[in-house]
């Protein structure tokens, strides 16, 4: 019990005493976290809206492979993107490896099939009826897909905030192609592993709890972007 | 002019829509009536361009309509509509905010269309605020402050009593005599469809039936025949005799104005003869009445105001029906 009391202490301490290096951390997180959540949702919530309302030719392969995707082991996302990035892999020339570049890429690789399936769900869950009263009013392809992504909208954030929450919690990929690089490519899970497997369980402890404060502070954001949304109204 | 030439629609293979044209014509008021699964909200729905049929084309005067530009000037009300999200102005606003009105035109018109609706009241109330019957009339106000060139209509007096069913009609007429439109209407209601609408269809089973509306059953003809060369066929809880050759499932038709209507069985030819009590009298045309009998199942005659005063007919009173065997249609 000393041991987890010690650890609690030395953690509120680094948060409170503005640790750089804490800090440092936890910054880099949320910007990978957040770029990597904007690329992800802003290309796997249009496609899951695609492939909820359009019928095509394969489209049932293509929810299967969406849905197997899911469950992708993210260092295996990892060792694909390392084989690609490497100096000797087709995207070598770009030189990302070992970059925060190269953990958003990872990072968009997991989420994209998170944020199409739940989009795709989310979609298919709003009655027809709504798309075909605004279609029957005269709204063209985008008004129609705005009304229906209204009716959804507590849906999406959700879809939202379950990427993110995915992208900054997972360590595999991060690893594998960030490296885990003081300074340069250290994520919060990153170095919680670092801190732990080092014995120093307070500065793992404290990078633990600002990762949770973290989704916590974008979940408030989003509830309060969507603005009146209570229970029962509409 | 709106038409459907050719259509053929089919869900998972089956058949639901089987129409060589289907014509509205501007200004017209039609109303198409038919049992339940029939076709008649498919048909509004490939007419509304909400759904493309499986072959054919629907036109609008004359040239392919398709896409946003098409479907502004036809516009649907569903059976059970919805509203968006956000109070009843707002969704009025809709249909206009698209068209480019400005903020004072908008104003303007939905005020406007929502007294001559009765929907005033509820402008800043929110969907779940409304009964089935308010949302019924919200959306087919805000179907008419865009104004259409045609509106679709599919049961909208489904959620209404009598006197919102009223009211809308009152509207309805009232909106034709302001500017052209054209009304088509899908009802189960043939009191409502005689007493609205210029010309009634009937629909069954997704085609358009070659006699009036009344009397329409969905049948199955046994196979064989009868010594006399008649087939009995179950209609609820009557036989009718008819001479048909035909088997399987079809649609029997028995005439309104074939029906003999008197207050003892007569001696005749008639191969068809129920008795029952009158369920109701309505007056679609002056001079001509419908006679509603439940006879097992329910019959309408077409008989004259003349004839009703001599038989001295009434809701209650017992009534004969009979009808010939070579009168009932089967297609």
């Amino acid at each position: 019990m000393d041991f987890l009391a010690e650890g609690f202490r030395r953690a509120f301490a680094l948060i409170f005493s503005v640790d750089a290096e804490v800090y440092g951390i936890a910054l880099l997180t949320l910007k990978i976290g957040l770029l990597a959540t904007l690329v992800a949702c802003g290309l796997g919530i249009p496609a899951g809206f695609v492939l909820a309302t359009k019928p095509f030719w394969g489209r049932r392969a293509a929810l299967t492979v969406v849905n197997t995707a899911l469950a992708f082991p993210t260092v295996v996302v990892g060792l694909l993107l390392y084989g690609l990035l490497s100096r000797r892999g087709p995207l070598g020339g770009l030189e990302w490896l070992y970059t925060w570049q190269a953990i958003v890429v990872g990072d968009v690789m997991l989420a994209f099939p998170i944020a199409l399936a739940l989009a795709a769900a989310a979609v298919q869950g709003v009655d027809p009826r709504i798309r075909r009263t605004a279609e029957t009013l005269g709204a063209g392809r985008w008004l129609t897909a705005w009304t229906v992504a209204r009716e959804a909208r507590f849906a999406l954030a959700a879809v939202i905030t379950t990427a993110f929450g995915h992208v900054v919690a997972e360590i595999g990929s991060a690893m594998t192609v960030g490296g885990n690089i003081r300074g340069q490519t250290r994520t919060l899970t990153t170095a919680v592993t670092l801190y732990t497997s080092q014995g120093d369980f307070g500065v793992a402890l404290a990078l633990g709890i600002i990762l949770l404060l973290l989704a916590l502070l974008v979940n408030v954001a989003l509830q309060a972007l969507q603005g009146r949304g209570t229970v029962g109204r509409a | 002019m709106l038409e459907l030439v050719g259509v053929t629609h089919r869900y998972d293979d089956r058949v639901v829509l089987d129409l060589e044209r289907f014509q509205v014509p501007p200004g017209a008021a039609i109303a198409i009536v038919g049992p339940n699964g029939s076709g008649k909200s498919t048909l509004l729905r490939l007419l509304a361009l909400v759904e493309r049929p499986t072959q054919g084309e629907v036109r609008l005067d004359g040239a392919r309509a398709t896409g946003p530009a098409a479907r502004r000037r036809v516009t649907l009300v569903e059976q059970r509509p919805v509203l968006f999200r956000g109070t009843v102005r707002e969704n009025l606003e809709f249909g206009l905010r698209l068209r480019g009105h400005r903020r004072a035109a908008v104003t303007r018109l939905i005020d406007d269309v929502a007294n001559r609706l009765g929907v005033a009241q509820l402008l800043a109330r929110r969907r779940h605020e409304l009964s089935d019957g308010e949302v019924q009339r919200v959306a087919v106000a805000r179907a008419l402050a865009i104004e259409p060139d045609v509106l679709l209509l599919d049961e909208p007096t489904s959620s209404a009593d009598r006197a919102a069913g009223q009211t809308l009609y009152r509207a309805l007429a009232a909106e034709r005599a302001r500017r052209p439109l054209a009304i088509c209407l899908a009802s189960h209601q043939l009191e409502d469809a005689y007493r609205w609408a210029d010309d009634v269809r009937a629909l069954a089973d997704g085609r358009l039936a070659p006699v009036t509306p009344e009397n329409l059953f969905r049948v199955d003809l046994p196979l064989g025949e009868s010594l006399a060369g008649l087939k009995h066929v179950c209609v609820g809880s009557i036989e009718v005799a008819t001479n048909t050759d035909k088997t399987g499932p079809a649609i029997l038709a028995i005439p309104p104005t074939d029906i003999f209507v008197s207050r003892e069985p007569l001696a005749s030819s008639a191969r068809n003869v129920f008795s029952g009590r009158i369920t109701r009298l309505s007056h679609p045309r002056p001079g001509v009445v419908h006679v509603a009998a439940d006879v097992g199942v329910e019959l309408v005659a077409v008989i004259t105001e003349e004839a009703v005063r001599d038989l001295g007919l009434m809701p209650g009173a017992p009534v004969v029906f009979s009808f010939k065997a070579s009168a009932v249609r089967v297609f």
